[in-house]
């Protein structure tokens, strides 16, 4: 080897070390999608979910080859955590998938960035029987992109044995005899008190994305995000404050464990279905893991979520929305009119334990896979949500507001953070971004 | 004692006599040359220089997921500059670059030295050693979440099976970046040692022997021939674990998430978020890349730098 000597050789190495620095800069830009276009005859379809929905996904999809002859459903389904990224990448190559599955404050960024389809004409059937809130949650500018599938929320799932272990023996079985903020304070010193090493009282489930049911507690103590005409923030105020205080009181008494902050990498289910919390905020869309993962265990049961000014709950769910620049526009369409059509939605629903979007299915018994006696609580808190608490996580620039909550709240409970800096500091925030709603003209 | 002056075969070769003989390459030659290093250099361009100029040119730019970028001129340098979450994130990233270099090169070599030995049952320590290498980051980064659980981790289990009661491993920020530190160095462990072995068979035999019956102990002799021996080794090792510690991203991501609060939230973790996460600020994602890659550019250059002047002298 005459031409390579040692120092050749460390200078070959540090470019070959250097290789990744470089890529990591490269990480930022390059495509990392891995969706697909359709064809005329092929509609492509990103979904995620649970393996209960992606099978049920896949039973529809046939079932809708099936009405339309020589068509072909592509569908891929991904985890949560990987959708959004391939479908931002996907939409900017325009290899963006005919019809994607996204969450309700996600969709506002696509459409306000005009990049979904308007299919207000092919939902038209839909729309009659939608509540305002399910038809504000998919529409931006007075233009429909999506068709909302189904809605879930969240409840208090608990543990009867613990509770009467704890000498709780009333747990409210009426929406009017919800608990309120200073009942549910009792309940979690008792649970407190009687809970062996390791096991806690409860646990909220705002971990990540789902920061934003921090809301259902600024909803329920009369606060909102956003001014009326969502100007301007109106978080630093007595409501917000009243919010705020009785949440960090979670860590500081510890009522919650220390790791079920904002910011956890993990979810606090897996500490329900484990056996060291006696309570859970949690949303219907676990019943069917509930189910699989406690089997009989232990008996679990679900209660309304308390209530102070007013019960509040959040908007969870998600839509299906077609592309822009879909293939074929008129086929993505007519699969979401498909997906919307009361058969559909009622068998997806009652697949996946999930709550339909439509009036007329609201209004009747389902028959849910697994937990049928437990969804009644749920559908009642939908019935909580209000048009007012829908406008404010449907924002252009919500999911933005969804990370700042996440961030600036962990601070509050973990970091030691005052109650008021930390107002003040997330009050900066969606100020920013309600000015952002303003030049966007998001409302 | 003194220590034993040894010359190392490499130096009295390639220095001196190969280096002088070697031919002036022809034009054909090159040509080759150049015809083979091509498919490399396409992609190098394509997959490296091209985004990395495209993220230089974003980071002047408000560029979001959608759109065309609007040029903004400094705004973004500005705003990091004012950015309490970027200095914290540069902040953690020194801290834990400081704390896995140097462990993950020392505990390489002593494991290295130990697994050199005529060990019962070597090809087994070593495989065990290896083996989070051969296992993704990813893999490695959940097995570190199921032991350091704050509630169900298996650490705080024993722990609390002895007596000694649950270590706050999620919720107080020094010890999530302990717990960082720890599983990242279980993984690169394995590879400084695997890469010292490999040069631990080019030690002079004779030269050990000679400093043995000179009367060097066992430290001594790893002192004073080992290690400089070893020099240009621990000079790539150093290099590569200097680089990988500033890109460190999935041990984080998957155990802590950045937090608790930013207190475990690194320069890369950072970066992605804001361009990958809610915020979609493609033009600030790059600007935190950037000033990322110049960092680690720079360390490495004064790396070299060092090693040359080590070297000349």
């Amino acid at each position: 080897m005459p031409f390579l000597n040692r120092r050749s050789l460390l200078a070959g190495g540090g470019l070959v070390a250097a290789a990744p620095a470089l890529s990591g800069c490269a990480g930022l830009t390059q495509r990392v999608s891995a969706t697909t276009a359709g064809r005329r005859d092929l509609l492509s379809v990103q979904v995620y979910g649970t393996d209960v929905e992606a099978k049920i996904y896949d039973e529809l999809a046939r079932r809708f080859e099936q009405t339309r002859r020589g068509v072909t459903v592509d569908l891929v389904s991904v985890p949560f955590s990987e959708a959004s990224v391939g479908i931002d990448t996907g939409l900017a190559s325009g290899t963006a998938p005919d019809v994607f599955r996204v969450d309700y404050p996600t969709m506002g960024v696509y459409a306000s960035a005009d990049q979904l389809l308007d299919v207000g004409d092919a939902l038209d059937d839909l729309s009659g029987d939608l509540s305002e809130a399910f038809l504000g949650a998919v529409s931006h500018d007075d233009r429909v992109y999506g068709m909302p599938q189904h809605v879930d929320t969240s409840a208090l799932v608990y543990r009867p044995d613990v509770l009467r272990d704890a000498g709780i023996t009333a747990v409210p079985d009426r929406p009017e005899d919800a608990w309120s903020w200073d009942e549910l304070a009792d309940v979690a010193d008792r649970l407190t008190d009687a809970a062996p090493d390791g096991s806690s009282a409860f646990g909220v489930n705002w971990q990540a994305l789902g920061a934003f049911r921090w809301l259902n507690f600024l909803f329920q103590a009369g606060g909102h995000v956003y001014s009326d005409d969502l100007t301007r923030a109106d978080l630093d105020s007595p409501e917000g404050r009243r919010a705020l205080e009785f949440t960090a009181s979670f860590f500081e008494r510890g009522w919650v464990p220390g790791s079920t902050s904002t910011k956890a990498a993990t979810y606090p289910d897996a500490l329900f279905t484990s056996g060291t919390l006696a309570m859970l905020y949690a949303g219907n869309f676990l019943l069917p893991a509930f189910a699989e993962t406690i089997k009989d265990r232990f008996e679990y049961a679900v209660t309304y979520l308390p209530r102070d000014r007013r019960r509040a709950s959040e908007l969870g769910g998600n839509a299906l929305v077609a592309s822009r620049t879909a293939t074929n526009p008129d086929l993505a369409a007519e699969f979401l009119a498909f997906m919307g059509e009361a058969d559909q939605m009622q068998a997806f629903c009652e697949a996946a334990v999930l709550l339909p979007t439509r009036t007329s299915l609201l209004d009747q018994q389902l028959d849910f896979a697994v937990a049928a006696d437990l969804m009644p609580v749920f559908a009642d808190q939908v019935t909580t949500i209000e048009d007012r608490d829908v406008a404010d996580v449907t924002t252009a620039t919500f999911a933005e507001v969804n990370l700042a909550l996440a961030n600036e709240l962990e601070q509050c409970f973990l970091g030691g953070r005052s109650v008021e800096d930390t107002l003040a500091a997330l009050d900066e925030q969606v100020s920013e971004s309600a000015a952002l709603n303003v030049e966007d003209g998001a409302r | 004692m003194s220590a034993p002056t040894v010359e190392r075969p490499a130096d009295r070769d390639v220095s001196s006599e190969v280096r002088g003989r070697a031919p002036a390459p022809s034009r054909g030659g090159s040509l080759t040359a150049y015809a083979m290093v091509a498919p490399n250099l396409l992609l190098i361009v394509v997959f490296l220089l091209v985004p990395l100029v495209w993220a230089l040119v974003m980071s002047f730019q408000a560029k979001r997921s959608f759109g065309p970028g609007r040029w903004t001129g400094l705004d973004n340098l500005t705003r990091l500059v004012g950015d309490d979450v970027f200095w914290r994130a540069l902040l953690n990233t020194g801290i834990f670059t400081v704390a896995t270099v140097p462990l993950s090169v020392g505990l390489g070599l002593a494991l290295a030295l130990l697994m050199d030995r005529a060990l019962p049952g070597r090809g087994v320590f070593r495989t065990i050693v290896y083996l989070p290498i051969a296992v993704s980051t990813l893999v490695t980064s959940l097995v570190g979440l199921l032991l350091f659980d704050e509630t169900v981790g298996i650490v705080n289990g024993l722990l609390r099976d002895a007596g000694i009661g649950p270590v706050s491993w999620q919720t107080d920020g020094r010890l999530a970046m302990v717990t960082v530190v720890l599983m990242t160095l279980w993984t690169r462990v394995g590879f400084g040692m695997l890469v010292y072995l490999a040069a631990l068979q080019d030690v002079d035999g004779e030269v050990m022997e000679a400093a043995e019956v000179d009367g060097a102990g066992p430290l001594a002799r790893v002192r004073h021939i080992v290690v400089p021996w070893l020099r240009p080794t621990t000079f790539f090792l150093v290099v590569i674990n200097l680089i990988w510690s500033f890109q460190v991203f999935d041990v984080v991501y998957v155990m802590t998430n950045g937090g608790p609060g930013y207190d475990t939230t690194m320069l890369v973790t950072y970066a992605y978020d804001e361009g990958f996460g809610a915020a979609r600020n493609f033009g600030y994602g790059a600007t935190v890349g950037l000033v990322l890659f110049v960092l680690t550019l720079a360390v490495t250059l004064v790396q070299v730098w060092l090693n040359r002047k080590v070297e000349e002298s």
